[in-house]
């Protein structure tokens, strides 16, 4: 039998596994197909998987070899296929595995370490003891003390409606839940992009609260920024340090391969990411409706404290063990 | 290091569990740019439908702001989550790639999971550096912010299946999934053709390489003209011609027609090897139905003495 021969003969099963892959891609289709013509769909598969594996035994024409490689390569695409959101692991993602992540987590610490410490400098150095005056308007600029001075003239309550308080929290979901996924993307670059990310942060709002307690405006600012601050700056210290775990993944490997190293990093880090968005958003709320209200500011202290004794119950409550799970995480990120 | 050929041509070698071999094509920088644009500009319209239903609807209700704080959320999760959610759920396509016919698989040619395809479109933005600022673009407005997608273009020059740093990171590439129609294997029917093929030797088989080279031929002389078949004929068929001995006046297109014949098409010496290539994998056809053993064929096999009935007892 020669190859023509040998062609036609195969070719309906071919064009069966054709018409199959076109009716799986289809999602509409796909749900009408039963069970057992899937699994002849897997007998085609295997079939035309023999027949490529043989071509060249067979000495088939290039073009059918050709034909062969991306059938073959769209079936197998169809039968094996991405899992979906897998949205019941996301739960236990969220609520055990981050938390003990970050409690032992060491990127956290030299996140925070750096956020904090830069901010409290920096907020000396602006404030009205410093030892270096010029320090404010070298960080924020002339035109940014300005700008700032100017957003807190009035003190929150005025002129604000409902409609102007949901309109600034998706503002402020948008643009600060984009900074902080930012600051996570440039953790890539080997952890590097991530520090500067923190410590350029840390710096120009530490200044601003220094420079903001020197000015007449500072009880109308304190009174604005109290509520919102636990979530807002965590989760900016959170995104800095998943986006260094995964930069610096790449420089220590544990022994993996530095891409492997990179994917049971990325594994851990995403989830963790994700936490400071919905931190993001939380803190979104806070800032649009509690803020800027009326409110008197012992309870928005309040607020304050309760989302500050949230996330210390999440970091630790939750989170504390005595080791963390990371063996685990790593064969997820390998399977 | 020399390359090799599948270096040159972006074909990448995936082994799939069956411990089958088979080639992706990798999809390159200018193929991947327009399932971007697709997705930039399905990506532009969701937001202006988005827009314009809640607008319509909230600001019915007096509720504008709340329009906005939808719009804001929706265009929060749009801009950062689209390539992410899409790939996660159709199986590593968004819907420009299926419309360019791209799909995002590993390196290893599985399919990518939840986590991978978030995290790919989630690195885009490292990708998209560095950053161009267009000042004053519309009449003094705000500065038209460029992503110049530089990164990622070294980055896919730089590595063997065109990876951007989102690539590399989560272990992934996009390859581009062949939609061709199987055509039959071409059969050249010029009339000269019967009348070549038997003034070629009986004996004379093509070997393996020169038949490869064949079916490349035929397979793509539908492209060329008369004068161009030729040209490209001539190389091997002279040396063809000296060596069956042919008259020298021998068409070269045509010889590399009929050998091509003879390499695929007809089976002047027998079935010989029939037994290789029977069909191996039983397919059912409806139903599965248990592989019946093929019964005794009186003319070929003795059949084993049946019992007849009777003698002994009778």
């Amino acid at each position: 039998m020669k190859a023509a021969e040998l062609v036609d003969s195969r070719t309906p099963l071919w064009r069966q596994l054709e018409a199959f892959c076109i009716q799986l891609e289809n999602r509409g289709e796909r749900a009408k197909l039963g069970a057992h013509r899937r699994t002849e769909f897997a007998a085609l598969y295997r079939s035309a998987c023999a027949d490529l594996a043989l071509a060249d035994a067979h000495q088939l024409p290039s073009e059918t070899v050709r034909y062969l490689h991306q059938l073959v390569g769209r079936a197998h695409n169809q039968l094996y296929r991405t899992q979906g959101l897998e949205s019941q692991s996301w739960w236990t993602e969220m609520f055990e595995r981050v938390p003990r992540r970050l409690f032992h987590d060491r990127a956290l610490r030299l996140s925070a370490l750096l956020f904090w410490g830069g901010f409290l400098l920096s907020a000396f150095l602006a404030s009205g003891y410093t030892p270096y005056p010029q320090f404010a308007e070298q960080v924020i600029t002339k035109d940014g003390m300005l700008a700032v001075e100017e957003m807190y003239a009035d003190p929150p309550s005025l002129g604000r409606g409902f409609n102007q308080n949901a309109q600034m929290a998706g503002f402020y979901i948008f643009h600060n839940a984009g900074i902080g996924l930012r600051c996570f993307v440039m953790g890539i670059f080997l952890g590097v992009g991530g520090l500067f990310a923190i410590t350029f942060n840390a710096v120009y709002l530490g200044a601003i609260f220094g420079h903001m307690s020197t000015t007449a405006q500072s009880e109308n600012f304190f009174n604005f920024v109290t509520a919102h601050g636990p979530f807002e700056l965590t989760a900016i210290v959170m995104s800095g340090a998943a986006g260094m775990r995964l930069g610096f993944a790449i420089v220590k490997t544990n022994g993996l391969s530095r891409r492997e190293s990179v994917l049971a990093a990325a594994r851990q880090a995403l989830p963790t990411m994700m936490a400071a968005v919905l931190l993001f958003i939380g803190a979104a709320f806070i800032e649009g409706f509690i803020s800027p209200s009326a409110i008197p500011y012992p309870i928005k202290a309040l607020v304050a404290m309760i989302s500050s004794l949230l996330l210390l119950g999440y970091l630790v409550v939750l989170g504390y063990s005595t080791q963390p799970d990371d063996d685990a995480d790593e064969q997820l990120a390998l399977r | 290091m020399p390359l090799t050929a599948s270096q040159i041509d972006s074909h990448v070698q995936v082994v799939t569990p069956e411990n089958i071999a088979f080639e992706y094509r990798v999809a390159g920088p200018f193929g991947r740019v327009m399932a971007y644009l697709i997705d930039t500009v399905i990506f532009a319209l969701a937001i202006l439908a988005i827009s314009i239903v809640f607008g319509l609807v909230f600001s019915a209700l007096d509720l504008g702001g709340v329009a906005e704080l939808v719009i804001a959320v929706l265009a929060f999760i749009l801009y950062w989550f689209y390539g992410g959610l899409f790939e996660a759920l159709w199986n590593g396509q968004t819907p420009g790639k299926r419309m360019t016919g791209l799909r995002v698989v590993r390196t290893d040619g599985r399919p990518i999971n939840a986590v991978q395809a978030v995290l790919r479109n989630v690195l885009r933005i490292a990708d998209s550096l560095p950053i161009v600022f267009i000042p004053d673009f519309f009449f003094g407005e705000a500065p038209l912010v460029y992503q110049t997608y530089l990164l990622a273009l070294v980055s896919m020059t730089l590595t063997r299946r065109n990876q951007r740093v989102g690539d590399l990171v989560c272990s992934t590439m996009v390859v581009a999934e062949d939609r061709s129609r199987f055509g039959k294997v071409p059969a050249p029917d010029e009339p000269e053709l019967d009348k070549l093929l038997e003034a070629i030797p009986a004996n004379f088989v093509p070997s393996r390489s020169l038949a490869k080279a064949l079916s490349h031929y035929v397979g793509r002389r539908r492209y060329f003209g008369p004068a161009r078949r030729q040209e490209i004929a001539k190389h091997v068929g002279d040396l063809l011609v000296a060596r069956l001995r042919l008259p020298p006046d021998t068409d070269h297109d045509l010889l590399l027609c009929a050998l091509y014949v003879r390499a695929f098409h007809k089976d002047d010496a027998g079935g010989d090897d029939d037994a290789l290539i029977a069909p191996r994998v039983p397919i059912p056809a409806a139903a599965p139905v248990p592989v019946q053993p093929v019964g005794p064929t009186p003319s070929s096999t003795p059949s084993p003495p049946k019992p007849t009935s009777g003698a002994p007892f009778a």
